[in-house]
């Protein structure tokens, strides 16, 4: 493909550096590292913060060159609004909020005013900014600073925010806006029907060389056989309601299965799971990788998923996903790959742990079909070769 | 003898109120204290080291304590190093100071008797100082041995049901009429508690496809309002309407009452995941019914040499002999029993399945339904409802400090206007669905229908 590969691109994520957990963070890293291997003049500008609680300054602004990678950080202000919570939770409860309301709980949490000041004075600089997810203030306030630059790297879910009236703009006056998958453009389009260029680019994935399964055993003292969860432990992601199903399920049957954890965040086992969970914290690439192949299924509780990358990383280690059927993105994926099964309640999730329980041969099997699909979908080339059309297509050279 | 008491209904009260019996005949004055007002001497609430040391406080007065000891009569749970190792402390110093403690055994973490944490060594010590310690096994006297490391001479071994006696004295006659049972029904009976561990669905479950006279009634109370519990009970309800012939009776059960169902059933079923031992089991002996139960914990022990008690290992073997026993049917296949598909199938198929066997499992109008693609349309229609789950009030950290004791003042403020709307909400989610489920499984049923 010929490409003209001329402009800046500036990745604007809220966080970056290399022990985020965080899926859009990780891809936005990995997109930022892939274009600037192919030629692209490439810059992060992020904040000082790592931990997207708290939002600390934890690291010094300024420029800085990170394996390669130029990276100007700017301070949060982290000051929190106090009636924030109430207004988050009046968005949660589906409540609808004036437009004043929701702006103050969009500019009552973490801010970062110094990269939005830089932006206003250094937009033009940039061929293209890429932001992501939508809902950050990061991405709300700075993408709409030079509007005909600013692609999103959407994440977008079916869930409350995505529906409140100030995204619209957003959704409508941004140079494009990528997705991930057809659910997740399917919803873009149900929620903002005047939406700016969009395409689905899918995500890339990296394929490892080799899984050690048995090193990883070894190496962390597991035995027999193990359920895995990877990614960040919070309510969101629907840890919490998957541990408590698990210890619904196992109050009536026994399973043969440890539930192996990685990722950030408390476990926080409820009765019935203590001693049944195995947290190995925050794992490196390899480590991680041979979690998956090690794995007797990896289970995806998330509802809001724009695209998983963790089912495709156990797909290619050849482990069958079972996952929430909640999430259209991961039904989508688990229904063209035919590698994965999906439940929607405690009782679903049982009889999908009990195929693979019973049955480890067949589920296996069933897995296998994922890893072709993950090859002949989302490996970061073909992913990379999507982006750079829609961004010649979109942007232009300043 | 410290102990929950009647009229609490409890199996560890049921079980004191006989011992007290036993004793009082052999002429002992006993007088009992239990952790809440009951027809107790005394009551005082025994969780937390404050109810450990005011019941120090008092046993220099009696020349022998008795404790039936349950650990949620006196750790905070959930418990925490901080608190087992209060409670411990506060427990050995009550031992020390009584003159002879014995502790009945009813159920104990072994857990926490073991390493070198504070709260283990100080469980150990707590354990040491009782002069004679009640089990109902030797599996458990060895496990306790083990993790506590007391005197094995102190240890004793007690048959569970000694001190046993009818609370009805009705012939199986006038109970059934009582309780509304045909006279000709061949009758299982799961009694006790309502809790996931007693396994009463896998008996519902067990005796699906049982047809003819025979039925099935899973009779007992849910003992704490834990919303896990709760939840199992509604759980039970449903998955009976399911299945023709299972009967739930939730509510209050007294001991008369517990004795005339065994007295009116046929067979006892006792389909526990986990016990320790059973109560009912010797109820049911006493009573000379015939059981049938899993074995798990120390009911081969327990029902070593009884006659009438058939132990099973598994599910399958669980629906056969209650088949077996109610005339020797042949169970019918049925989805949850009916083996996996091979992955050659295909993954469409393979989750199809899953669907049939969950919508089975969970009972209700489509667990009875056989038409796979019944199941799987209502599954999807009923996906939203059936993800949202129960709604359940935050439950409040165990945690010491301001923060908590503000949170459990509010909730203890608020409960009885929150938990009715919270229990509405609950019945309606599972209304919709079977209102759903039963449109779906008739439309399917009909002539023309779906199936």
């Amino acid at each position: 493909m010929n490409k003209d590969r001329v402009g800046r691109i500036g990745f604007v994520p809220a966080r970056y550096g290399p022990k985020i957990v965080g899926g859009a963070e990780i891809v936005l890293k990995q997109m930022a590292l892939g274009l600037q291997a192919r030629g692209w003049d490439v810059e992060v500008l992020t904040t000082t913060a790592l931990d997207h609680h708290s939002w600390t300054n934890e690291v010094e602004p300024g420029l800085h060159v990170e394996d390669g990678m130029p990276v100007r950080r700017f301070p949060v202000d982290d000051r929190v609004v106090p009636e924030r919570a109430a207004l988050e939770h009046a968005i949660l409860a589906g409540e609808k909020l004036s437009i004043a309301d929701q702006q103050r709980w969009m500019n009552g949490g973490m801010r970062v005013p110094e990269l939005y000041h830089y932006l206003l004075d250094h937009a033009e600089d940039y061929r293209a900014l890429i932001f992501t997810p939508y809902p950050f203030w990061v991405t709300f306030a700075c993408s709409q600073v030079a509007p005909r630059k600013s692609v999103l790297w959407t994440c977008l879910h079916d869930e409350p925010y995505a529906y409140l009236d100030i995204f619209q703009p957003v959704f409508s006056g941004v140079a494009g806006l990528l997705f991930q998958s057809g659910p997740e453009q399917d919803l873009a389009e149900r929620i903002a029907p005047r939406m700016a260029n969009h395409a689905v680019v899918g995500c890339g994935v990296e394929i490892p060389a080799e899984y050690d399964p048995d090193g990883f055993r070894r190496r962390h003292g597991i035995e027999g056989r193990f359920l895995l969860y990877a990614g960040r432990r919070e309510g969101a992601k629907g840890w919490d309601d998957l541990l408590k199903q698990l210890a619904a399920i196992y109050a009536k049957r026994d399973l043969p299965f440890t539930l192996v954890t990685m990722g950030a965040g408390d476990v926080n086992p409820p009765p019935g799971m203590e001693g049944r969970v195995v947290d190995v914290g925050f794992l490196d690439d390899d480590e991680r990788d041979a979690a998956f192949a090690a794995a007797d299924a990896y289970l995806q509780p998330s509802r809001y998923e724009a695209f998983s990358r963790t089912i495709m990383e156990a797909w290619l280690a050849g482990t069958p996903v079972i996952a929430n059927g909640g999430s259209a993105v991961v039904r989508w994926h688990c229904e063209r790959s035919g590698a994965g099964l999906c439940y929607d309640d405690e009782f679903e999730l049982e009889q999908c742990l009990a195929f693979v329980a019973d049955e480890p041969d067949d589920a296996a099997e069933m897995a296998r079909s994922g890893r072709s699909y993950v090859l002949e979908n989302y490996t970061w080339e073909l992913v990379l070769d999507r982006i750079e059309e829609q961004l010649l297509s979109w942007t232009a050279a300043s | 003898m410290v102990t929950p008491y009647p009229p609490v209904r409890d199996g560890i009260a049921s079980y004191a109120q006989q011992s007290v019996a036993a004793l009082r005949a052999a002429g002992h004055d006993v007088e009992v204290l239990s952790p809440g007002p009951s027809a107790a001497h005394h009551h005082l609430d025994l969780v937390g080291s404050r109810g450990a040391l005011a019941l120090a406080k008092r046993v220099r007065r009696y020349d022998k304590i008795v404790v039936q000891f349950h650990p949620d009569f006196f750790y905070p749970q959930p418990s925490t190093e901080r608190s087992r190792l209060e409670e411990s402390l506060a427990l050995l110093a009550a031992f020390r100071l009584a003159r002879e403690v014995e502790v009945v055994v009813h159920e104990v973490d072994y857990r926490h008797g073991r390493g070198w944490t504070p709260a283990a060594v100080a469980m150990r010590q707590m354990w040491r100082q009782v002069d004679r310690i009640t089990v109902h096994s030797t599996k458990e006297r060895t496990a306790l041995l083990s993790a506590f490391g007391p005197s094995a001479a102190r240890v004793v071994v007690a048959d569970h049901g000694s001190s046993f006696t009818p609370f009805s004295s009705v012939d199986r006659s006038t109970a059934r009429e009582r309780l509304g049972i045909d006279q000709d029904a061949f009758c299982f009976l799961s009694i006790g508690f309502v809790q996931p561990h007693k396994g009463f669905d896998r008996a519902i479950r067990a005796f699906r496809g049982l047809t003819g006279a025979a039925r099935l009634d899973v009779v007992g109370s849910v003992r704490v309002e834990d919303p896990a519990f709760v939840s199992y009970a509604a759980e039970l309800e449903d998955l009976a309407q399911g299945v023709p012939g299972a009967h739930v009776h939730l509510g209050y059960v007294s001991d008369e009452n517990f004795d005339r169902w065994i007295i009116a059933s046929d067979v006892v079923v006792l389909p526990y995941r986990e016990i320790w031992s059973s109560g009912v089991l010797e109820r049911a002996r006493l009573l000379g019914r015939p059981v049938i139960a899993t074995r798990v914990g120390a009911l081969s022990e327990q029902s070593a040499g009884v006659e009438g008690v058939r132990l099973v290992e598994n599910d399958d073997e669980l629906r056969a002999a209650m088949y077996a026993a109610a005339g020797g049917a042949r169970p019918a296949a049925h989805a949850s029993s009916q083996p996996w598909l091979k992955a050659s199938a295909g993954r469409a198929a393979i989750q199809a399945q899953v669907l049939a066997r969950a919508a089975a499992e969970r009972g209700g109008p489509l667990g009875a339904t056989s038409d796979v693609g019944t199941v799987a349309r209502t599954s999807q229609a009923t996906a939203p409802l059936r993800r949202l789950g129960d709604v359940q009030l935050t439950p409040v950290a165990g945690r010491r400090g301001t923060r908590t004791l503000v949170q459990r003042v509010v909730r203890r403020l608020t409960a009885w206007q929150l938990q009715p709307m919270v229990d509405q909400i609950n019945s309606l989610r599972r209304a919709t669905l079977a209102s759903i489920e039963s449109v779906a499984s008739r439309d399917a049923s009909r002539p023309g229908g779906d199936s």
